[in-house]
């Protein structure tokens, strides 16, 4: 389904979604933008790309597992343990760039296979991605054409936005867009055929405006396998200061951790939480005996990189990694990805 | 919705035997489900053990699946789960999901001999077949023991073990001399070289410390063994157990998943990096 909506109409058709809780990119305090609930007089799609990715809402930085409590009755005591799955909530995210989509698009993958997920799908099947496709790069470091993606790429999206000026051009691509699309059905126009042509002529001017890029991507994972013992990854690893807000700002990356939280000790009552973790911190891999596969800087950047590259290349045909380029651009030493890949490739071949 | 995956079931802790006493403490748990149900695994696999409020750690299972009453764990003391394991008694109630991992593939063993060589808590999921192709004896070769601790006190299953040698070849050893030890005195490794098995049709499985593992592997080696012949099984950090939260891996593969089992053949081809 194609629509056009012009652009003073898209609050019309944010007001008719009222039984879903509804997010836009919003200036945070700090001027960064960010994924937040509207109120409904700041709906605007004018931003370049969030700091954050959207991933939060899926797959929250911290999200409750289950409850577990201990009730004494005379001298019987009595553990109990409560699944908390996420809330019934629709939810819908407007705003989001295609890359952050694909990046919802792999996570499926991981929350999926032999395995499911139930918190995770939850969160997934009640969220509908309105995306919006990039006429401008929104980073300098963007890179998307070099690992498969696109401005206008459509993997994981609900709905495509094209901006046209004075209105989007609307594509549904799922039945949950489509859902939403009728929804707000009088604000709609059909497209004319002309409308459809500028779409496409804006899609393919935001291709060209992809400045950097990673050659021959494919070639990688094989190069990485024959670079695994080679000293680059220490010259590589040497500024990094283990932060790891190169994982933590990814939208693809998947890596948690789970623990247990006391509300009590005595009685016992208290939460087990799922929480992010990073492959970049030493005791993410450390076994409780101090044995550590991972112990040097050198390690977990090549583990970062051989799994975007690599173990994700061989396991789902897919690079784990769409291109954001945020952990370039917010890495605060400065380490590039594209660079270092390009290294292991002169390096390995 | 489907059965949520990271849910515990309760179990109570029906047995406690302490294999080990002192600063490496090790007790053998027995433990069956409050709600009656049991679990179908295979040899080799892991569970995920709770203690509410401390948190979860992945343990092998060191019973045979042939017993059904209870489900064993034998655990070293050592992090923040492992200390919490230890301070419990008979009759407290941890949680326990899973089984997960491949297991080890003895149903293609039938007739084969089988070496079980282990170092300190590695015995515990050797354990589990060692007693399972005992309990099936006749469809096995001959049956060897091969184990090893740091000192006669670490021995785990030390009376089960001198017991075994009535049925089968055990050879024990500690890394250094003590008044009254009869049996090898040095490494794991060196023992399996002093004891010198033969390849002919063996299939050799093994499972310590990772130090340990790769140098039994390289007197396997010097033995003649070749790579598809020798299984052992892997030890990594893990939260969830199913391959999604990132930490054990080795390359593309998870070893909850994918593993911990591995043979020597399969191992060698993935990133030395466990």
């Amino acid at each position: 389904m194609e629509k056009i909506l012009s652009k003073k109409a898209l609050p019309q058709w944010v007001k008719t979604l009222t039984s879903y809780k509804v997010y836009f990119p919003k200036k945070d305090k700090d001027e960064r933008w960010n994924y937040a609930e509207i109120d409904h007089e700041d709906i605007n799609l004018a931003f370049l790309n969030t700091t954050l990715p959207p991933k939060k809402l899926l797959f929250p930085q911290k999200e409750l597992f289950l409850e577990f409590a201990k009730t004494a009755d005379g001298d019987q005591e009595t553990l109990e343990v409560k699944e908390i799955l996420p809330d019934e909530q629709p939810v819908v995210i407007f705003g989001v760039r295609p890359c952050d989509a694909r990046a919802a698009w792999l996570l499926d993958k991981v929350f999926a296979g032999e395995f499911t997920d139930p918190y995770y799908w939850k969160r997934r099947n009640q969220t509908t991605l309105v995306g919006l496709a990039c006429d401008t790069p929104p980073w300098e470091n963007c890179f998307c054409l070099s690992v498969e993606g696109s401005p206008c790429s459509e993997e994981g999206l609900d709905i495509l936005l094209t901006d046209l000026g004075d209105k989007y051009f609307v594509k549904s691509l799922t039945e949950k867009g489509a859902t939403l699309i009728r929804a707000g059905k009088k604000v709609f126009q059909n497209p004319k055929p002309e409308d459809q042509k500028r779409a496409q002529a804006v899609q393919a001017e935001s291709v060209k405006k992809i400045k950097r890029q990673l050659k021959d991507a494919r070639a990688i994972s094989s190069t990485l396998k024959r670079m695994f013992d080679s000293p680059l990854w220490d010259e590589e690893s040497m500024s990094c200061i283990r932060c790891g807000i190169c994982t933590y700002l990814c939208p693809s990356c998947h890596c948690f951790d789970i623990n247990d939280e006391l509300e009590s000790a005595s009685p016992l009552k208290g939460n087990r939480v799922r929480t992010w973790d990073t492959c970049q911190f030493p005791d993410f891999t450390m076994h409780s005996s101090g044995h550590n596969p991972r112990p040097e800087k050198a390690s977990r950047l090549r583990q970062r990189l051989c799994h975007k590259f690599q173990y994700f290349v061989e396991t789902y045909d897919k690079f784990q990694c769409v291109g954001c380029g945020r952990c370039i651009s917010l890495c605060p030493v400065g380490i590039d990805i594209i660079k270092v890949l390009e290294k292991v490739n002169q390096h390995g071949t | 919705m489907e059965h949520n995956l990271y849910l515990p079931k309760l179990a109570e802790i029906t047995g406690i035997k302490e294999e080990v006493a002192g600063a490496r403490a090790i007790k053998t748990f027995r433990t069956a489900f409050t709600n009656g149900t049991r679990l179908e695994y295979r040899c080799g696999q892991c569970a995920m053990l709770s203690v509410f409020g401390k948190g979860e750690a992945m343990i092998s299972i060191s019973s045979s699946p042939l017993v059904k009453d209870y489900l064993q764990f034998s655990i070293l003391k050592m992090g923040r789960v492992t200390t919490a394991l230890h301070e419990l008694e008979v009759g407290d109630i941890i949680g326990i999901r899973g089984p997960y991992g491949n297991g080890f593939p003895i149903e293609n063993w039938k007739g084969k001999n089988i070496i079980f060589i282990g170092g300190g808590i590695g015995l515990a999921p050797i354990w589990s077949v060692l007693q399972t192709t005992l309990l099936q004896k006749n469809e096995y070769g001959e049956l060897t023991l091969i184990y090893g601790a740091r000192t006669s006190n670490d021995l785990v299953f030390r009376q089960e073990c001198e017991d075994l040698k009535r049925k089968m070849s055990v050879f024990l050893s500690i890394d250094v001399a003590e008044p009254g030890w009869n049996e090898f005195v040095g490494f794991v490794p060196q023992n399996v070289l002093d004891k010198k098995p033969s390849p002919s049709n063996t299939v050799a499985i093994t499972c310590g410390p990772p130090i340990m593992i790769k140098f039994v592997i390289k007197a396997l080696k010097d033995l003649h063994f070749e790579d598809g012949q020798i299984y052992t099984t892997v030890e990594n950090k893990m939260k969830c157990g199913i391959g999604k939260c990132g930490r054990c891996n080795i390359g593309p593969h998870y070893v909850c998943k994918d593993g911990p089992v591995y043979s020597w053949a399969e191992l060698k081809n993935l990133p030395q990096e466990y």
